[in-house]
């Protein structure tokens, strides 16, 4: 029963990395219908970024330092790869160029940072706690709290401030919104911003347990558009949900099945969402019209 | 008519002198391929270092043949198609006489065919895939221009698995990352241990950038191993040793060669003390001439320990052998330097060992078992593993006959 636990913890710890990362996901798809394919990339960035600033501010002076830094380059993507697309109505631009904005933010950092994997200095102490024999990291628990945390901000953000209100409106019916008023394309930009926030904080929230470096985000934002997929791209408690699932399924294939076929089972899961469920779990079955 | 032609045949003669003149004074260029960006590059870049030390020391004392050595470094980021990319370039614009280097196995079988074709020697100075010297072997090549200076994997899997056997432990888990390198090693240690009779009680897969390695190390737990045999490099070992500590489970860790890299030492810190690995060279200062080689790399390249040792030293090494064998042929065409390499008549002295025959014809690998020991982490260092090792440390273990 103990490592039945045990297993369980770990696998919450790394759901919860996947739901941080796919969170971002969320926010831009519902406003826009878009996606930031550079998601993995944006965490890295913030990631890297923290790791520089940490000897000159310490730990917890980064965090909105490194929130800021991951607004503004939401906004950027933005910017430059999502809003002509957009404009011209086209269905894949976007695809593409947050593809592209991706790999040159990776070969920028690895310019800056170089290529190899670095330590991410932990703020809390780096011995395991136990729980009647299931150890957990100090770090772990940091980074299922500051996830909850980061999108508790976000949904009280959009439920309570007008800007935010704007936000679910634009979600609900672009046009709409349009009608009323609503500057959606600006509320798009702050959706990426937040979005690219998110990623980075999720990055400086993980990088103490992974590691750190320009291609830290490649499998993990994979999982989380998995995890996204999963638990239903238009909703937040959806990706929560999705990330616990693939985490704990992950180790636990990885303990009674094979660690060879760890991967496999969240891949079958995918595939059993798609047929049955295209919109995930949680995602709310709408009739496009045309 | 006349005068053009004259004019013509003075301009050749120039040209044909000046070409000449030029030959005489021409540095002799040696390529250097490795990773000097990314995960593998701090072998690469010790690799490098170590051969740019070597280089400059026979630069001063007049080089060979009269001629400067030039090398020309490329960095293949570890990626195969880049470096045979990098190969290419090196032969055919570059026009190297012979080149050193790949960290890793996948790029040396990807580039090493084209240096084959040209009949032109590379020394593989770190990387460690059984196959790679045994890739171009007669009788069906009828000359392999590929040689190595540094343990090959068959040999540090037996020395893991005896080491295992040797200290006693019973009950042995292998955990091995899932690319070629982890796998082929991961299937020489099976392999091994079957021959001893020893079945493991786990065999483990992680991937590269895996985070959570508790599912892997419960279940070597659970099936009651007493010792660990992994199989990967740096950052993944590191993760390993950190999911140890986390999970309060300690057994004893013996790893391949990578567990010496810098990012294992970073990324494992405390946890990754007490970890054994083969190794070719530990930084020890008994011999003068690892003293001096040393000295050299610390005060030419600023720092007080060699990101990983044993690439720099194999750098270091591999620079003197392939000199020599240049001094030997005489010349700069491949096929004699390959000649003068299976057939070295002047004992070398590098900082691995004294190299006395280190290539025959069929015998491309210049370290046998006995020259390699287990270092140890410790506090940031590694250390000779063995107090009979450590006190032998003046010792020159030098190349077994036929052993290979």
């Amino acid at each position: 029963m103990t490592i039945f636990l045990q297993l369980v913890a770990s696998g919450v710890a790394v759901g919860m990395i996947y739901a941080a990362i796919a969170f971002g996901y969320q926010l831009t798809f519902a406003t826009s219908k878009t996606l930031n394919f550079g998601q993995g990339e944006a965490l890295a960035l913030g990631a890297l970024f923290g790791l520089t600033l940490v000897p000159f501010t310490g730990y917890w002076l980064m965090l909105p330092l490194v929130l800021i830094f991951g607004f503004a380059l939401g906004a950027v993507v933005e910017r430059l790869g999502v809003r002509p697309a957009v404009k011209i109505k086209s269905e894949y631009g976007w695809i593409m160029a947050t593809i592209a904005l991706g790999i040159i933010f990776r070969n920028v950092a690895e310019n800056i940072w170089g290529r190899d994997d670095l330590k991410f200095p932990s703020p809390l102490p780096e011995t395991a706690l136990s729980f009647e024999g299931i150890r957990v990291l100090p770090m772990e628990l940091l980074i299922v709290a500051g996830a909850l945390l980061m999108m508790l901000a976000v949904e009280l953000f959009n439920r309570k401030s007008i800007w935010g209100k704007a936000v679910v409106a634009t979600s609900n019916d672009i046009d709409a919104a349009g009608l009323m008023g609503i500057n959606t394309r600006k509320v798009i930009t702050l959706s990426y911003s937040i979005s690219a926030m998110t990623a980075a904080f999720a990055g400086v929230l993980v990088a103490p347990v992974t590691l750190t470096g320009a291609t830290m985000g490649a499998v993990l934002a994979l999982k989380a558009f998995a995890v996204a997929i999963i638990g239903g791209l238009e909703s937040g408690l959806g990706v929560i949900v999705g990330g616990l699932i693939l985490g704990i399924v992950e180790t636990l294939t990885g303990f009674y099945i094979s660690t060879g076929y760890k991967d496999v089972p969240g891949l079958i899961l995918l595939l059993l969402v798609l047929a049955v469920r295209p919109v995930g779990l949680f995602g709310k079955a709408v009739i496009k019209k045309v | 008519m006349r005068l053009p032609f004259t004019a013509l045949a003075a301009a050749l003669v120039c040209a044909t002198a000046l070409a000449g003149s030029a030959q005489a004074a021409d540095p002799i260029k040696i390529g250097v391929s490795g990773p000097f960006t990314g995960g593998s590059s701090s072998m690469g870049v010790s690799m490098r270092d170590g051969v740019r030390l070597a280089v400059a020391e026979i630069n001063k004392k007049g080089g060979v043949l009269g001629r400067q050595l030039q090398i020309v470094e490329r960095d293949d980021e570890a990626k195969n198609e880049v470096g045979a990319q990098v190969a290419q370039e090196l032969i055919n614009k570059e026009k190297v006489v012979a080149t050193l280097g790949f960290i890793n196995t996948g790029v040396a079988l990807a580039a090493q065919r084209f240096y084959q074709e040209a009949e032109i020697p590379v020394i593989n100075n770190v990387a460690t895939g059984t196959i790679i010297t045994n890739q171009f072997n007669p009788p069906d090549y009828d000359a392999n221009y590929v040689f190595r200076t540094s343990a090959y994997d068959v040999l540090q899997a037996g020395m893991m698995a005896d080491e295992a056997i040797a200290r006693g432990f019973k009950k042995i888990a292998i955990l091995a990352d899932s690319t070629n390198y982890g796998q082929l090693g991961r299937e020489d240690l099976e392999k091994y241990l079957k021959a001893k009779g020893v079945t493991p009680v786990a065999v483990e897969k992680f991937n590269i950038k895996d985070v959570d390695m508790t599912a892997q190390l419960l279940k070597s737990q659970a099936a009651g191993a007493d010792v660990i045999l992994a199989y990967g490099i740096g950052p993944e070992l590191g993760q390993i040793a950190n999911g140890m500590a986390k999970l309060g489970w300690k057994v004893p860790m013996i790893t391949s060669w990578p567990a010496s890299m810098q990012s294992f030492i970073d990324i494992a810190g405390a946890n990754g003390n007490g970890v054994t690995m083969p190794q070719t060279f530990i930084e020890d200062q008994t011999l003068p001439r690892r003293k001096a080689f040393l000295e050299g790399y610390y005060s030419t390249f600023k720092v007080n320990k060699i990101p990983t040792p044993v690439a720099g030293a194999q750098g270091y090494d591999s620079v003197y052998l392939l000199a020599a064998a240049i001094q030997q042929a005489g010349s700069t065409s491949g096929p004699k330097i390959r000649a003068a390499l299976e057939d070295l008549k002047e004992k070398v002295e590098g900082v691995v060992t004294t190299y006395d025959k280190p290539f025959t014809k069929t015998d491309h690998n210049a370290i046998t078992r006995n020259m390699v020991v287990f270092g140890k982490v410790q506090d940031g260092r590694i250390v000779y593993a063995k107090e009979e090792d450590a006190k032998n440390a003046g010792v020159i273990r030098v190349k077994e006959k036929a052993s290979n």
